[in-house]
């Protein structure tokens, strides 16, 4: 008996995908399955969150200081997403249009060289830049305006995620940019569009899908961040994450930093929805 | 493909050839003074053994890394004396054999008997101590505008304080500014003490763990460092003379860590030998002025070892007064320890 | 009065200026000071020495440290990448029932945060009694270059592999043979650069790194503990010595590239 080539393909692709798929479900979707199923329960022995299954999300609803931190944590992002994207959009736009062909990759290598330090270590130096007795400081005294309480802030884990995601951003929109076809921008200088109007009209909506996916990235990671606020934030404005590694470290309610990380994917699911249906509407 | 492999193969058996090659290990959780090469080296050569250590930043995050372990993965735990009736009932730390270590040298506040001996049995010892007080820059407040500690949370140094991170001996300090006894908090005391931890917060720059609560006083970023004390800036004095520490009329809280073998360890000989080895005059002195931060030790005898600098730098002869007037962590029960954290976690969130 | 293109060509290099400066104020900074001679790395700056790079390169854990994120960022880029190609090779242009689920399900740890996997896996771990070690850091890694690798793999794999395929199939040539021979090379540069992103993102991971390691522990874990033990410019020295070491190596092999094109 033969089999079809369909029914050997499939089950050569079935082969292929095994590795890949267990790997997915055993170390991913398994303990993400189990973290739910651990949110569901109660706290540590003495039982801070009220009883019955949704207790520790109750319990989040319940404290301002948790939603304030999730509040925090979506403002900080929010603001770091927008200042990413007006900042990178222009670098990787002068990078791919203005800079001759020679030094573009040289360029765009060296606006992202910082990406090699190491990321704790590149915290750990903003907070030496901002620092009351710092370098910004010194600088500004030096030119006579006033120094700046930057440090242990809001705005020093902006500044930090900003210097980050802009990195970032500026090598997707980049790449974005150089994919753009040269024809649709010459057909419509040739139809007698000023360069302004070639941008708004043609170059801007071709590469809104690379900017959007590059901001949904830059939510995901910048709302599920320890690093940067830790060491930036003095113990100000904490954001979500830090609040889920204070229930793991010292309150050890394994269930209430569950619960925590689940809403954290939350936020990120309805980002990635949103960011989906943009594209659909935008295409 | 057969590149490939051979590489994973080779990845994936390096990891565990690495395992093997390593001798004899001794597993420690510690506070993050316990890894200085001067105190770990000479303990390693001596037994051909390798110290791993594993450093934590409060007794809340090392019963937690407890908990997540499986039994045998640690041997000796450092741990704050007031916290060690919490552990010997969690069936944590096992036995020491009395005889074997220096108890009559030690000061004798820091003998601590009633945490240490349970039934009878001793399970820890007493080895570094110091003070969660106020340290403060003296060129830009006075020692006099220390004194009351109430001022802390009345607004009078709004933005120029820090507070360290850590709930125990912060709240010990309200409550004994507020005229409580650390001994003696209850869970209805949490209100008051929340008011004042509150206004406290609105005042602070900056909250902190050990080294960012050292960067914040010693680099100028603030002025006053509320449960800082010896331990900030006697390793620091030498490149900024202008920090010093004071206890407040009312008082201040004091801090002791013990150290101790645990229950399930697979090296309790190594262990006791490693707990020996911290007691003795050269681990003392060692312990003493560790990188991380400097304290007094708690074995007398190390004063023999350590230099006249190292010990007016830790106040070594003003010990007697400075014992009197500080009090206790509060040891709290599960309810109110967790009412504490609570309320901590709204002070770090507001 | 300037002609368009000149104030163009300045708004530009303005722009330009601003913006490499405030993306390289901080290592700028962070070099400066690892060359303070003095506790504090703050200015002003008291002289120079190089007493900080040589605790650094003295520095046993450190170096152990560097080892073992080598080790880990090789062996999970390596395994993420070969599962991705399989997986990739199995739903191009697969006309299986379920082919876009899948390709969803495997795309969908990209967007979820290191933190909540970490998490995810600690716990599992604990229940499951095993031990933490560089072996479950790497298996985090693996969790989240796999998704990348998939992506880069399946980008790449386009009609023109297919055909060729056809046709080597066509010439007798085994279904192994096939993808080694035929199919892997062709995409070279897209395996290359799953390849070196896994190992970059792998190597500079602190999160998942942290939660699921307990003695041995990656290079970023290290600086972390180096900045919770004590006050003073060593940890400028390490992040300095990284950067230069890694920008060397960037650069040197863009330099390369550049003189092959």
């Amino acid at each position: 008996m033969s089999r079809s080539i369909e029914q050997i393909e499939r089950r050569r692709a079935l082969v292929l995908l095994a590795p890949a798929t267990l790997w997915t479900v055993l170390f991913f979707a398994l303990p993400f399955g189990v973290m739910a199923v651990i949110s569901l329960g109660d706290g540590a022995a003495v039982g801070r969150s009220p009883a019955g299954y949704a207790g520790n999300y109750l319990r989040f609803l319940n404290s301002p200081e948790f939603v304030q931190a999730f509040v925090n944590s979506l403002e900080i992002t929010l603001t770091v997403t927008v200042l990413s994207v007006l900042l990178a959009y222009p670098l990787a736009w002068i990078v791919a249009e203005e800079i001759p062909a020679r030094y573009r990759r040289l360029a765009l290598a060296l606006a992202v060289l910082p990406f090699w330090t190491s990321y704790v270590v590149r915290s750990y130096a903003w907070s030496l830049v901002l620092a009351k007795q710092g370098v910004l400081n010194d600088g500004l005294e030096a030119v006579g305006l006033p120094a700046l309480a930057l440090g242990n802030s809001r705005a020093a884990v902006v500044i930090g995620f900003t210097h980050f995601f802009t990195m970032l951003l500026t090598l997707t929109i980049y790449s974005s940019l150089v994919q753009l076809p040269p024809n649709l921008r010459r057909a419509a200088a040739d139809l007698g569009a000023g360069p302004v109007a070639v941008f708004r009209h043609v170059v801007w909506p071709m590469t809104l899908p690379g900017v959007a996916v590059g901001a949904f990235l830059t939510f995901a990671l910048c709302i599920g961040d320890y690093v940067t606020p830790q060491i930036l934030g003095g113990g100000n404005d904490l954001a979500l994450p830090q609040l889920v590694m204070l229930q793991l470290g010292r309150a050890a309610d394994l269930p209430m930093a569950s619960a925590l990380s689940i809403i954290l994917m939350a936020a990120v699911t309805l980002a990635y929805l949103l960011t989906a249906r943009f594209m659909r509407a935008v295409r | 493909m057969k590149t490939m492999i051979s590489t994973l193969a080779l990845c994936a058996g390096l990891l565990p050839a690495v395992a093997l090659a390593q001798g004899k290990e001794l597993n420690a959780l510690v506070w993050c003074d316990h890894t200085d090469d001067a105190l770990i080296k000479p303990f390693e050569a001596k037994f051909d053994v390798k110290v791993n250590l594993k450093e934590y930043e409060g007794t809340g995050a090392a019963l937690s890394l407890i908990e997540q372990s499986q039994p045998g993965d640690w041997d000796v735990l450092v741990i704050d004396g007031i916290d060690v009736p919490r552990a010997v009932a969690a069936g944590i730390l096992g036995p020491l054999p009395v005889d074997q270590l220096p108890y009559d040298s030690l000061f004798p506040e820091l003998v601590m008997a009633e945490n240490q001996v349970i039934d009878g049995k001793t399970y820890a010892i007493s080895e570094k101590f110091g003070y969660n007080t106020v340290s403060f820059n003296k060129s830009k407040v006075t020692a006099a505008e220390m004194a009351d500690m109430t001022r802390l949370w009345s607004g009078d140094f709004t933005g120029r304080l820090a507070v360290y991170d850590y709930y125990l001996p912060v709240m010990g300090m309200v409550a004994v500014g507020l005229g409580l006894k650390t001994a003696e908090l209850t869970v209805g005391d949490m209100p008051a003490i929340e008011a004042a931890l509150m206004a406290l917060k609105d005042s602070a720059a900056s909250v902190g763990e050990v080294v960012a609560s050292q960067t914040a006083i010693a680099t100028g970023e603030v002025d006053i460092l509320v449960g800082g004390g010896e331990w900030v800036t006697a390793g620091l004095v030498s490149e900024n003379p202008d920090l010093d520490w004071i206890i407040p009329e009312q008082g201040a809280v004091r801090w002791s860590q013990s150290i101790g073998v645990f229950a399930d360890s697979k090296e309790p000989d190594l262990a006791v030998e490693f707990v020996k080895h911290v007691l003795s005059p050269e681990g003392q002195a060692a312990l003493a002025t560790s990188a991380c931060y400097w304290a007094m030790p708690a074995n007398k005898a190390a004063g023999d070892v350590m230099t006249p600098e190292q010990k007016a730098a830790l106040r070594w002869d003003d010990q007697a007064a400075y014992l009197g007037k500080a009090q206790l962590y509060p040891a709290p029960d599960a309810e109110l320890d967790a009412a504490m954290q609570d309320v901590w976690t709204r002070f770090l969130a507001r | 009065m300037m002609g368009g293109p000149v104030k163009r060509f300045a708004a530009c290099a303005i722009y330009m200026v601003l913006i490499y400066g405030f993306i390289f104020l901080p290592v700028i900074v962070l070099v400066l000071f690892s060359f303070q001679d003095g506790r504090f790395p703050v200015p002003p700056l008291k002289g120079l020495t190089l007493k900080w790079h040589a605790e650094v390169l003295a520095d046993e854990d450190l170096r152990a440290a560097l080892l073992n994120s080598l080790i880990v960022a090789l062996a999970s880029s390596l395994v993420a990448l070969f599962f991705g190609f399989l997986a990739a090779r199995a739903l191009a242009h697969s006309t299986m029932r379920g082919a876009a689920l899948l390709r969803g399900a495997l795309i969908a740890p990209m967007s979820v945060s290191y933190l909540v996997i970490g998490l995810g896996l600690l716990v599992s771990f604990n229940i499951a009694g095993v031990g933490l070690s560089l072996v479950t850091v790497a298996v985090g890694h693996v969790v989240i270059n796999l998704p990348l690798c998939f992506a880069i793999c399946f980008a790449a794999l386009g009609a023109g592999e297919i055909q060729a395929e056809r046709a080597a199939r066509d010439l007798g040539a085994s279904e192994t043979r096939v993808m080694w021979l035929v199919t892997a090379p062709m995409i070279v540069p897209a395996l290359l650069a799953a390849f070196l992103l896994s190992v970059t993102f792998s190597w500079d991971e602190f999160l998942i790194a942290f939660l699921l390691s307990r003695f041995d522990v990656t290079l970023p874990v290290e600086i972390w503990s180096l900045l919770r033990s004590g006050l003073n410019p060593k940890t400028n020295a390490v992040g300095s010595l990284v950067f230069l070491v890694s920008a060397m190596a960037f650069l040197i092999a863009e330099l390369s590239m550049r003189r092959r094109t």
